[in-house]
């Protein structure tokens, strides 16, 4: 069977598959020397950070790892991951083990020596930030998913989000220093808005200051921290370790007494122990499901968008109860 | 049996080249080794044919390994491992390489003692597996899990999908044992992986690599040739090391494919993966028909944070030589199995295997009930797709 293609060849005297190549190296050659040369491409492990990237040097190319309805934790070292972190020439990562289970994966399949640890171009923003509830690293297995730098979820304490934001500043500066003095200025103009917004959402949280929740994991580990919520159970009986009927039990028993405010989830959670703890505390205790990061990280304010929504999620939250 | 060997020439010779390409660096992140163990114990009712767990309560493959930076230019990993076999515990490295992560253009290279990157399974640590038992793919053509000492030299393409090319050069000794010919390297492999997304929930690989092994296997027991027990040879031992059928070449081809609800993996993930392949010019004897293909299909399904259960569907044929001739060898096995998964670091699993239609393979187990435990401890690298 002869297709178009063999007929072209036959037409053109054999001499098409040179050209072809000629075509091909080429392009393999443009493709190569121009990764470099090309738009400021940058590979963010969670939205909250690609949000950040977009305020600060909006012209970048953001690849965005994982979104709000995936639990950060559990990502798998993807194909398509490490296509992306293959052509970035920053990667800006939460850090603090979050992505233990699968960035060291990717950074080692993307063969790209500029996002490898210790070099400019992998950004932690846990190294930038004090963390809260630093544990003893532990060999034990069956202590769950032990972080011992501390929490990694720092992204829903409001002021450690900025200080994470200018330490970003400086580094996307290093790294496109023709564009520092323009990063430089956006990073001033957001830090002087979410100043404003933090302040506000300090004194719309204020009602909650005291309150207790139970949650889902610490993924608003922080959002307590500043709210001065207290978190009195946690659904999982030992950290990363998914909740079990024993312990929704015994949890039973002790919250009974004097149930929370809410039962927090993640929007990445499943919430049916939630739901079924709720049920037990006869509705004294309401379930609320928070969107633990930025729903769609390249619109403008994507973050101020966020917070907005988790804050008055929270807040509508009628505790039934005392 | 710790084979040792020289750090080679290559080794020198890439980390000079990466020291002179490293870039100066700014404050150093968190940088550190780690040191992981694994433990991997399982009951067996009754071995499988050529099976790697033996009858009752034994060892499976568990490891300490150490993994860590050197320096901005390279990394490295060391695995010893061990397991029991015929009642010892046997330990052998089983990784000891270093690997550039300076290299431009999507390049790295990686020496030293390493499993080679053929296959979807090949280069996962076997602790991280779904099932008990490796696919008789593996158990029959590449010992299991086939590493080995050698060097590599991969190419990731700056292509919006992922392209990954890569060549290996290997002594070979892991694959054949025993060798009645042999030239130097003993194996060379290329291979290729292709992947990508569909949408958010769907993700795909596929893989082919073909292997050129250039040692030709020992013809095994020879001196009970023409023994009372004739032609029905002890060819399927279950033995841990070195391919049971090999041939100078074999091609794999693999196919994976996970689905789940908007990618958020944690409580529902579908897996399907699929692996098949050829060995020809098992010796010299060896006409074209003389050939050896195996496949494997499973699939398994998470259907809550810490439960899976999945099936797989194995297929073997091979030609068994024996002097200057060959024995058909036909074999089929299914297993099931369901796994609860508390954290990462634990994994309970209970599986029923059934071999069927066994041809020229002693020992085929009708029906198999294993229960397998595995326990990590510290860190455990980030496991591949």
């Amino acid at each position: 069977m002869r297709t178009a293609s063999d007929a072209l060849l036959a037409k053109t005297g054999g001499r098409q598959p040179l050209r072809w190549r000629a075509w091909l190296a080429a392009g393999l050659c443009a493709w190569v020397t121009g990764a470099a040369a090309q738009v400021p491409t940058v590979f963010a492990c969670e939205p909250e950070w690609a949000a950040l990237v977009r305020v600060m040097l909006p012209q970048a190319k953001v690849h965005v790892a994982t979104h709000a309805r995936q639990d950060p934790h559990h990502i798998e070292a993807r194909p398509a991951l490490i296509a992306q972190l293959r052509s970035a020439d920053l990667a800006v990562c939460t850090g603090a083990a979050l992505e233990a289970g699968w960035l060291p994966m990717l950074q080692q399949r993307a063969a790209n020596p500029r996002v490898q640890d210790g070099q400019p171009g992998m950004f932690y923003a846990a190294d930038h930030a004090s963390l809260i509830d630093p544990q003893p690293a532990t060999l034990n297995p069956f202590a769950g998913d032990v972080h011992p730098e501390g929490n990694p979820h720092l992204h829903t304490d409001p002021r450690r989000l900025a200080e994470v934001a200018e330490a970003l500043s400086e580094r996307l500066g290093h790294i496109w220093p023709a564009q520092a003095a323009a990063i430089a200025q956006r990073q001033a103009v957001w830090a002087r808005q979410w100043q404003v917004h933090t302040e506000r959402w300090a004194a719309a949280g204020r009602a909650w200051k005291g309150r207790q929740v139970a949650a889902q994991h610490t993924t608003f580990g922080y959002l307590w921290h500043w709210l001065g919520v207290e978190m009195v159970a946690d659904l999982e009986p030992k950290p990363g370790m998914p909740p079990t009927p024993g312990h929704l039990g015994a949890l039973r028993e002790h919250l009974t007494v004097k149930p929370p405010a809410a039962i927090v989830v993640a929007s990445y959670q499943d919430d049916r122990s939630a739901r079924w703890l709720a049920q037990q505390l006869r509705g004294r205790s309401p379930v609320v499901v928070l969107p633990a990061t930025v729903d769609d990280p390249l619109q403008p304010d994507a973050l101020v968008i966020w917070f907005d929504g988790l804050l008055s999620r929270l807040l509508a939250a009628q505790p039934g109860g005392g | 049996m710790m084979p040792r060997r020289p750090a080679s020439p290559t080794a020198f010779a890439v980390a000079l080249m990466c020291l002179g390409m490293a870039q100066a660096t700014q404050a150093a992140e968190s940088e550190s080794w780690g040191v992981g163990a694994v433990l991997d114990v399982a009951h067996t009712s009754r071995g499988l044919a050529l099976g790697q767990r033996e009858k009752g309560l034994q060892l499976g493959h568990s490891d300490v390994s150490a993994a860590g930076p050197l320096g901005q230019a390279l990394e490295a990993r060391f695995t010893v491992a061990a397991h029991a076999h015929d009642g010892k515990v046997e330990a052998e490295l089983e990784e000891a390489y270093v690997q550039t992560r300076c290299l431009p253009a999507g390049l790295q290279v990686r020496a030293g003692r390493f499993p080679s990157q053929i296959g979807y399974l090949n280069e996962q640590h076997p602790h991280a597996d779904d099932f008990v038992e490796r696919p008789l793919l593996y158990r029959a053509f590449l010992g299991g899990h086939w590493f080995d000492d050698g060097f590599r030299v991969n190419w990731t393409a700056p292509t919006p999908f992922y392209l990954r090319t890569g060549l290996e050069v290997f002594t070979g000794k892991q694959l054949v044992q025993e060798a009645s010919r042999a030239r130097s390297p003993g194996a060379v492999t290329l291979s290729a992986k292709l992947g990508d997304d569909w949408g958010k929930s769907h993700s795909w690989q596929l893989g082919a690599a073909w292997v050129h092994n250039r040692r030709e296997a020992a013809l095994e027991e020879e001196g009970s040739e023409g023994g009372e027990a004739g032609h029905d040879h002890a060819h399927d031992h279950a033995h841990a090391h070195g391919a049971a059928f090999s041939g100078r070449n074999m091609v794999l081809l693999d196919a994976a494919w996970k689905w789940a609800p908007d990618g958020n993996n944690r409580d529902q993930q579908l897996k399907v993966v699929g692996e098949w392949a050829r060995v020809s010019g098992i010796n010299r004897f060896a006409r074209t028909r003389d050939r050896h293909e195996a496949q494997s299909l499973m699939a398994v399904w998470r259907w809550s944070a810490a439960w899976e259960t999945g099936v797989r569907l194995d297929w073997l044929k091979a030609r068994s030589p024996h002097d200057d001739h060959f024995h058909n060898v036909r074999l089929r096995e299914q297993s099931v199995m369901v796994a609860y998964k508390p954290t990462h670091a634990q994994t309970v699993r209970l599986q029923l295997s059934s071999q069927s239609g066994a041809v020229g393979v002693e020992g085929a187990a009708k029906r198999s009930v294993q229960l397998h435990y595995v326990l990590s401890f510290g860190a455990h690298g980030a496991h591949s797709f």
